[in-house]
């Protein structure tokens, strides 16, 4: 969370952390202190770039491959892959399903990074507002929320929804006086996404509201006390004052929102397990499950995987560039 | 600071209106607690209940009759999987993903932000792209991967797992951290005598410490609460973790044991929230330490 | 009508055997050319769920470690949720389970891909034509014998004798009488279930097919024709709507699990469901489960009645038992199976209710009213389509979605045929 704060002042002080380091020490006291000195930047990449390349990389390379093969269950009990070129994207590409559901995420994703991204917002203003017996109230109520596994959370959600036993039933028939007795909240896709939604923006506005906060506690006092007496209202004071500060911050949890939320699993898996129907709900993350492990096709879960890995960066190579472009200069 | 200005703000507004959005301010906390925290509430208040209770035509807001006999079953009836071994597992795994993900993202952040070399940019790309890979996809291949190097079944495998999980958002976040520590700092320490990597591990680290703090707690979530490759990479009982424990209590041809989940589940977050709660002071103290700019 | 379906099941039997007999002599040495016969080890047997009793766990770690002094026999307990997965990826490791259990129609999707240990010359040591032929067929391919049964359950109806008392009716005889007492209940007694349908339970959907004449799919060569959308399977899907639209008020996409609660809550008048759901329904009240235990003389079973009277075709669950072909003690891992299908354990399982996988062994699950109605529905049961595809069908959650589209009341017709459309592209990719 507070890594926000730090990124907030890369984006300030751009110009003058860059300054390059000539590579080795400027003095040395000891000649073991200055062999332990020389670090290189391969030194010091070399234990993550290993386990990467060990532990994502090589399982990358192979899941490429196998999205050019006819890989079944068979093949993973050693029988030979044949090589079908771009069979297995063709059969993706021209599938309704598939076009179905990744419409369905994106949209899904776009939907919960907003709803994230406007609580979240909200919820730190209203942290820099409250004094401190509020500000621990709600610390306290997102950090439980926020400790919640995604599994166990869903399945309490699960719980709370259920159809017939579930408290929103019955605290929505009490309150509004109609019948909600063995409402089914997950039968229809919609209001199925509808509950998916609570659930990952439960989740997510903890991070988004803690992040936030960090970078408004940096906004200095003073100026927006200026612009208090200059009669800004609190619309405008966010916009034009405290968003400009805060804008690395918010592409930061933007970027990381939607590449969460377009991968989505858990919620949604352990979400179908309790009800609804599958095929009308089902994300890009769990279609690749149900694909490959469900249903035993690995090559074309792999060359689904290999499209919406291409689909993110895509999206995302606009805000990189751009990003370290910014570096750069 | 904020006495400072509420001290002012008096003399400048009406208070009854002060007032007046004092208290709306206050009803949102409230509503935003209440909203936080009533799952965290109902799974502990289910967890209470005796199981025949759980499900009536209304619910127990309160336990009506209070019992842990629920978190007896789950931590003691023999036929279930055993808690305590699977809790060791966790906090194995997740201690050490925490530890290897923290230490090799430090340097590989110092890398990336102390100096300029060719492939940098790429790396940095490399890094974002990754988290972008669907995990589900990769189950099979990374089993592959692990069994190859004789990885099944063990604490070192599912870490190592973890640890390259974790650690493209771990780089990516410290190196904003780090980025914050000026160099000058650092300089000014190898004139003062430190070597490069005594400037390192004496000014910077300790600097990065709430960085260090945030990003831990992001792989601390991950690893505690992955549930599908623990699943299938250590399938022997006594190499369970705490999520595919808990997935024991929900059979689709057995009976599920509502309470008995809610109580499961209410032991996985409790150490989870203990270790929020140890963290939070340290990172909001860090918070206000790291602004120091030097 | 019945002998010529016991006449079917004794041919393939016998075809089965056939087969079996002769790859047993071409295949026989091959398969037995360990050499580890004498050495010891630890074997891992998984387990699914908890439907195996404890009483016979005991027996099998206790019998198998008296008779090889110096191994140890380990019973891994998993979960059916997920076991596809975790089957595949763990059979195919290095430290691969010894002995595992795997659904009856899962079983196809490993036989075939080469999962387990060619079992062909145990065949007949094993229990030869006396194991369930149904059970063979689904353990076998390509005229090998891979997966032995291991145990059987047939679904029965539970009903509370008073409901019935109290509208007039009397226990049915036939399917439509079945489905006609429903809806009677269903309407006299408003928020109860005449039959409970919750959407997602499609194995309580197949004897309406089946009954009706229909198949769930049919093969001719190498190609399977899903057809759901059949004349005769039509007919009986119609049924299957009319019963989750007027006799069920069971959540449209709720799943069979725990169906004792709302049976107990007494919002249940006909329950059909696997027999082990007696001991649910009967547990005691403070149980970690519990049931409704004063119900225990209100509580009536049968077997689901047919078209024409008798039984209906209920869908045999069950399970087979395998080797895994990366066993490190194969020898070891073969005795081990070889006690589970000894008469003394499949006794044990008989009398814990399960049908056992001998048939000469029917009697062992005694006289009561369950073992009656579960005898006589398990003599008609039928399984799924022997596709080493299926499982994956099953995976898919597409027949899930089906069987809760037509309990929301949609068009049956136009869904079997998008169903059969996907089922076809399964089966046959």
């Amino acid at each position: 969370m507070s890594s926000s704060v730090m990124l907030v002042r890369e984006h300030e002080s751009g110009g003058v952390q860059e300054l390059p380091l000539r590579p080795g020490p400027k003095k040395k006291r000891g000649p073991s202190r200055a062999k332990a000195g020389r670090f290189t930047p391969g030194v010091l990449l070399l234990p993550a770039l290993v386990i990467l390349a060990v532990v994502i990389g090589w399982p990358l390379v192979q899941l490429f491959v196998m999205s050019f093969q006819e890989f079944g269950r068979a093949q993973v009990f050693g029988a030979p892959a044949p090589f079908v070129g771009f069979d297995n994207y063709t059969k993706v590409l021209s599938d309704p399903q598939f076009w179905a559901v990744l419409l369905r995420s994106v949209l899904f994703c776009l939907a919960n990074v907003i709803t994230a991204m406007v609580l979240g917002t909200l919820v730190a203003l209203l942290m820099n507002r409250v004094n401190r017996f509020f500000k621990v109230l709600v610390s306290v109520g997102l950090l439980l929320a926020w400790a919640m596994p995604a599994l166990t959370a869903t399945i309490v959600w699960g719980w709370m929804f259920d159809t017939q036993y579930g408290v929103v039933n019955y605290l929505l028939e009490a309150v509004t006086g109609q019948d909600f007795t063995n409402h089914s909240w997950l039968i229809d896709p919609f209001s199925f996404f509808v509950v998916a939604t609570i659930i990952v923006t439960w989740g997510a506005v903890p991070f988004v509201a803690f992040t936030i906060f960090a970078g408004l506690t940096q906004v200095p006092e003073e100026v927006l006390e200026a612009a208090q007496l200059d009669g800004a209202g609190g619309w405008k004071r966010f916009r034009l004052i405290v968003f400009p500060y805060l804008r690395s911050i918010f592409v930061v949890v933007i970027i990381l929102q939607v590449i969460w939320d377009l991968r989505v699993f858990t919620q949604i898996f352990a979400l179908q397990g309790i009800g609804g129907i599958k095929e009308e709900t089902s994300t890009l993350g769990v279609y690749i499950y149900q694909t490959s492990l469900g249903k035993g096709d690995y090559g074309t879960g792999g060359a689904i995987a290999v499209i919406m890995v291409i689909l993110m960066v895509s999206i995302s190579l606009v805000y990189v560039r751009r990003s370290l472009k910014q570096e750069e200069s | 600071m904020s006495a400072v200005v509420s001290a002012r703000r008096p003399a400048r507004r009406p208070s009854a209106r002060k007032r007046t959005t004092g208290i709306l301010l206050g009803a949102a906390s409230v509503v935003v607690f209440l909203f936080s925290v009533f799952p965290v509430y109902w799974m502990v208040n289910t967890s209470l209940q005796p199981n025949n209770e759980i499900r009536g035509s209304v619910p127990n807001f309160v336990p009506q009759n209070l019992t842990t006999s629920n978190y007896v079953t789950v931590l003691f009836e023999p036929s279930r999987a055993p808690f305590l071994p699977a809790l060791g597992n966790s906090l194995m795994v997740t201690v050490s993903t925490v530890v290897i993900a923290l230490v090799f993202a430090f340097l590989a952040s110092l890398a990336v932000t102390r100096y300029r070399f060719k492939s940098r940019k790429t790396f940095i790309f490399v890094i974002l792209i990754i988290q972008m890979i669907p995990a589900e996809a990769m189950i099979v291949s990374t089993y592959r991967v692990l069994d190859g190097w004789g990885l099944l079944n063990t604490i070192a495998g599912l870490t190592l797992v973890y640890v390259a999980t974790v650690l493209p958002f771990t780089i990516w976040t410290l190196r904003g951290f780090v980025n914050g520590v000026p160099v000058e700092l650092e300089e000014a320490a190898m004139i003062d005598g430190c070597s490069r990597s005594g400037a390192f591990w004496r000014i910077t680290f300790p600097l990065l410490a709430p960085g260090l703090v945030a990003t831990g707690v992001f792989g601390f979530i991950q690893a505690w609460n992955e549930f599908l490759l623990a699943l299938v990479v250590n399938s022997r009982p006594e190499m369970m973790t705490l999520p595919v424990w808990l997935r024991t209590f929900q059979q689709t041809t057995g009976t599920t044991d509502w309470a008995a989940i809610m109580a499961g589940s209410t032991l996985m977050a409790i150490p989870v929230i203990v270790f929020f709660l140890l963290v939070q002071g340290r990172m909001t103290s860090g918070l206000v330490g790291g602004a120091v700019k030097g | 009508m019945n002998t010529m379906r016991k006449t079917t099941l004794a041919v393939t039997a016998l075809g089965v055997t056939a087969a079996l007999a002769l790859a047993g002599c071409a295949g026989g040495s091959s398969s037995g050319g360990n050499t580890d016969a004498a050495a010891t080890g630890d074997i891992r047997v998984w387990l699914n769920g908890t439907d195996t009793p404890q009483a016979a766990r005991d027996y099998l770690k206790t019998t198998f470690e008296s008779e090889h002094p110096g191994s140890t026999l380990t019973i891994e307990e998993q979960a059916w949720t997920g076991l596809v997965d975790k089957l595949t990826t763990n059979l195919s490791g290095s430290d691969s389970p010894d002995v595992v259990e795997v659904g009856n129609t899962q079983a196809a999707a490993f036989t075939s891909a080469g999962a387990f240990l060619d079992l062909t010359d145990q065949y007949d040591a094993l229990g030869g034509s006396d194991l369930l032929p149904g059970f063979v067929e689904a353990g076998s391919y390509d005229g090998k014998f891979f997966a032995a049964p291991y145990y059987s359950g047939a679904r029965l109806v539970f009903y509370k004798k008073d409901l019935l008392a109290k509208a007039g009716l009397t226990v049915p005889t036939t399917l439509d009488q079945y489905i006609s007492n429903g809806v009677a209940l269903a309407a006299a007694n408003p928020g109860v279930s005449g039959i409970y349908f919750p959407g997602q339970d499609w194995y309580n959907a197949l004897p309406y097919i089946w009954e009706n004449g229909g198949e769930i799919a049919t093969q001719s060569g190498a190609t399977w024709t899903s057809s759901f959308s059949s004349p005769e399977s039509i007919a009986g899907l119609k049924q299957v709507q009319e019963v989750m639209t007027k006799a069920s008020v069971a959540p449209k996409d709720g799943n069979e699990t725990d169906p004792q609660v709302p049976f107990c809550e007494g919002v249940i008048a006909n329950l059909s469901a696997p027999s082990w759901v007696k001991g649910s329904i009967l547990a005691p009240a403070d149980a970690k489960a519990p049931g409704c235990p004063d119900q225990e003389a209100n509580l009536g079973v049968y077997a689901l009645p047919g078209k024409s009277g008798g039984a209906a075709h209920v869908f045999a669950g069950g399970s087979n038992i395998a080797v895994s072909a990366k066993s490190a003690h194969p020898e070891l891992a073969k005795d081990a199976l070889a006690i589970m299908l000894s008469d003394d354990y499949q006794t044990i399982l008989g009398k814990a209710g399960l049908v056992p996988a001998k048939v000469s062994l029917a009697s062992t699950i005694g006289t009561d009213d369950v073992a009656k109605a579960t005898a006589e529905a398990a003599a008609n049961a039928k399984l799924t389509p022997a596709s080493p595809k299926w499982a994956d069908v099953e995976a898919s959650g597409a027949l899930q979605d089906f069987f809760v589209a037509i309990g929301q009341g949609g068009d049956v017709t136009a869904l079997a045929q998008a169903l059969d459309q996907k089922i076809d592209g399964i089966l046959n990719s």
